[in-house]
């Protein structure tokens, strides 16, 4: 049997180990390829890597050595074509490949938006999602004093501090009236917004790009804004989400069902028999709940262990788990467990906030039970919180029981009686 | 990517093992050798004693009063520095002001002071078996008893039992003070140690051969006592031993190595690969409460925690797969938590049901690794 995995990710390669946890070689030959990387590494932890705080090959979260040992056959690839009659693949070399089962894990792709003026532009509009983005950033950062960044989610809020890491002048463009409404309150999403400003980077709310300006040379020089203003800026990142890289497939001899991803079942299948797909470039039909796309790296894991599986015979129904979440906003760190913002209107809420820290604590309920948490400033076990989404606890329960779930390192931890409380509702 | 400008250029070149790096390195070698060689002949060349004049010069009464007053200011300028760039984390605050504290304490003034009452020179921050001499024979009969029985109930009931509730960092990273220079002035070399598994194999091996060592030394330094005159050469052979140990491990091991090669190999090298304590509390650690939790799911498998390891331990390996573990060579500095970007690990001391299931095989193999 010859498994070949398309994309060296971390849905892919999770992928991969599992497959081999449960078949010997004999049994199973394992083809992992990748386009971006001779090896696996962790895209999350690109922005230390931009820090200086990791080099490249530590972002690798395996040692070289484990893919010989495992017997996972690496191959720097671009796959160019399908042909699920033959079940060959056509690689970007000429040379050609068949599959027994294949998975398809090509991740994402940055999104981007015909702005007005971008076709002038050669040089200096960057993403931060692989490493050849990383190289541009790199490359540029030598010759940038100014810096703009649009897009106020999680990427743009990474790229902000790493351009004021290294000492750049850092404007950000978030059109929202305050920092990350998708996932954070109000209260929460100000005190976000303050606390980048804080760090010396003109954080912009409402405000949205309308065009922009390139030199002579093609580089870009300025942006202006839906206010009417002109930024000088040599580097500008567009940060304004992913999306799945399908574009390669829609030509291909057979093409699998692709919606905004790649249709996929509950058990990872795609339209082509023995052919399948996880992670970020997976849409899955979760039948009356409608289609799903899941661009986060847990999600990506479990994919990947469970198209293994499924790939290997077992039966599988996707379900997927309580959500849940983490992210750090410079040196603020943030857990997100259930549903806190996406909730039926009407839904209350306790909001807590230690005084005079940014420690903050936004519990959803109804009357029945608590349907989610939004945690910052401090840590916090998402594995019990999880618990008691599933186990239906009550608000009430859960107060009294919120230290129990509490992760601060020893002598840290937060003071929660000590925290101002109010009620919201959304 | 290292920051612009000439200070981003030397702030990355002396802690990733540029041209600077080497040249402190070489720097330090010599101070070393200075220090332990000054006045004395190697190879045929005479080694001036700099550093006695120098004390002499500020009015210290030997070199080795200089170097406890430079070493003390390294590590509370180190510890200040540490204090500062973690001022939000609570333990790493208390752990480094006990360090300063027993560093200024314990390891310097204290014995100055005792030199005033006419008493011996002795260090309460230092035991039996990295303090080899405070089990030698010759030097419990020259102490007064309260320091004896401090010497021997300390190292025979204090280290293993706060090691069971606390698991070895009580020692390693709150008293010890090659653990305190590590941590205070030699923060910014922490990532250099080698996260390899052949460099965790290698230290397997000498860990537990330097221990075996200390033990060997020990016993026939006690026998050749016990013996007494009637066999002189068997006197003479423990004499030579005890002199070998003396130059190998407590000089050229802890001293030159464990502090010059800061800048090269990362600031464990001694404790890591040598130190006989580290090696029996590393044991006792495998039996007690103290392990790092790892939150199931949670890891992004970045990887800060393993680079930022002083002690080379691969904490990605464990964090990605959702085990709690605890490495006998772990000294419980807590920078892989506080370095996670997403909180996945917490130090612990609490008795629960180990996932490595405690056998021979896991003490000797400690963990599957990839």
């Amino acid at each position: 049997m010859h498994y070949v995995i398309v994309g060296n990710g971390v849905a892919g390669t999770t992928a991969a180990l599992a497959i081999r946890k449960r078949h010997k070689p004999k049994h199973a030959k394992i083809t992992l390829i990748g386009d971006e990387s001779d090896y696996f590494f962790s895209r999350t932890a690109l922005m230390y890597a931009y820090m200086d705080r990791l080099t490249r090959q530590d972002l690798e979260p395996f040692e070289r050595k484990v893919y010989a040992r495992q017997a996972i056959d690496l191959v720097r690839e671009r796959v160019v074509d399908i042909d699920a009659a033959s079940q060959t693949l056509a690689l970007g070399s000429g040379k050609s490949l068949s599959y027994d089962k294949l998975l398809l894990a090509t991740g994402a792709k940055p999104r981007m938006m015909p702005f007005q003026g971008v076709e002038k532009v050669k040089e200096g509009i960057v993403h931060f999602v692989s490493i050849q983005d990383l190289d541009e950033c790199e490359r540029l950062t030598w010759s940038t004093n100014q810096a703009t960044v649009i897009g106020g989610g999680l990427i743009g809020v990474e790229l902000a501090e790493c351009f004021h890491h290294h000492k750049l002048d850092v404007t950000f463009l978030v059109r929202e009236p305050y920092f990350w409404p998708m996932a954070l309150g109000e209260e929460e999403g100000s005190l976000v917004s303050e606390h980048i400003r804080a760090r010396g980077v003109d954080l912009r709310h409402d405000e949205q790009l309308e065009f922009m300006e390139a030199d002579a040379q093609g580089r870009i020089a300025s942006i202006s804004t839906n206010q009417g203003n002109k930024l000088a800026c040599q580097m500008l990142a567009v940060c304004i989400g992913v999306g799945a890289d399908t574009a390669w497939l829609k030509q291909a001899t057979s093409a699998p069902r692709i919606e905004r991803g790649i249709c996929v079942n509950r058990a990872f299948e795609t339209s082509l028999a023995n052919v399948y797909a996880a992670g970020d470039c997976a849409e899955i039909d979760m039948g009356s709940a409608g289609h799903r796309i899941e661009t986060i790296w847990y999600s990506a894991k479990l994919h990947g262990e469970l198209a293994a599986k499924s790939m290997m015979g077992d039966t599988i129904t996707y379900e997927p788990p309580i959500f849940y979440n983490s992210s750090k906003f410079f040196e603020i760190e943030f857990t997100t467990v259930g549903e806190v913002i996406n909730v039926p209107e009407g839904t209350h809420a306790l909001y807590r906030k230690a005084p005079g820290k940014f420690i903050t604590q936004r519990i959803a309920f109804d009357a029945q039970r608590v349907l989610g948490f939004n945690m910052l400033g401090s840590r916090w076990d998402h594995t019990v919180l999880m618990r008691w989404i599933a186990e239906r606890r009550d608000i009430d329960y859960v107060r009294e029981h919120l230290h129990e779930a509490q992760f601060d390192v020893e002598f840290g931890r937060a003071k929660l009686h000590q925290m101002e409380e109010k009620e919201v509702v959304s | 990517m290292r920051q612009k400008g000439t200070v981003g250029w030397l702030k990355h070149d002396v802690t990733n093992r540029g041209v600077t790096a080497w040249l402190l390195f070489g720097a330090l070698l010599g101070f070393y050798l200075i220090l332990y060689y000054g006045g004395r002949e190697i190879a045929g060349w005479h080694v001036p004693d700099v550093l006695e004049s120098a004390a002499r010069l500020v009015h210290l009464p030997s070199k080795w009063t200089l170097y406890g007053l430079i070493y003390t200011l390294a590590v509370t300028g180190g510890g200040i520095y540490v204090i500062q760039k973690y001022r939000h984390n609570r333990y790493q605050i208390i752990r480094t002001l006990v360090v300063i504290f027993v560093q200024a304490t314990f390891a310097f003034s204290l014995p100055w002071i005792l030199a005033i009452f006419e008493q011996p020179e002795y260090y309460f921050s230092y035991l039996w078996p990295l303090k080899i001499d405070y089990f030698y024979p010759s030097n419990i009969l020259a102490m007064p008893l309260p320091f004896v029985l401090y010497s021997l109930l300390g190292s025979l009931l204090m280290v293993p039992l706060l090691g069971i509730f606390y698991g070895k960092r009580w020692y390693c990273s709150w008293v010890c003070g090659c653990g305190g220079l590590a941590n205070t002035a030699g923060e910014p070399f922490r990532h250099l140690t080698s996260k390899t598994s052949a460099s965790w194999r290698f230290e397997k091996w000498s860990i537990h051969i330097t221990l075996g060592l200390c033990l060997f030394t020990t016993a026939l330094v006690v026998a050749s006592f016990g013996v007494g005159d009637r066999y002189p050469q068997f006197t003479q052979a423990a004499v030579s031993v005890q002199s070998v140990y003396g130059f190998v491990v407590m000089s050229i091991l802890s001293g030159i190595i464990g502090v010059a090669l800061y800048p090269i190999g990362g600031t464990r090298v001694w404790c890591r690969n040598f130190c006989p304590m580290a090696a029996m509390l590393g044991l006792i650690q495998k039996f007690g409460r103290y392990r790092i939790r790892v939150k199931d799911d949670m890891c992004i498998s970045c990887g800060m925690c393993t680079k930022y390891c002083e002690m080379g331990i691969d904490v990605r390996a464990y964090a990605q797969k959702n085990q709690d573990f605890v490495r006998a060579s772990c000294v419980g500095c807590g920078l892989c938590a506080e370095v996670c970007p997403r909180g996945v690990l917490r130090l612990e001391n609490r008795w629960h049901k180990d996932p490595q299931e405690l056998t021979m095989a896991t003490l000797l193999n400690e963990a599957y690794k990839g």
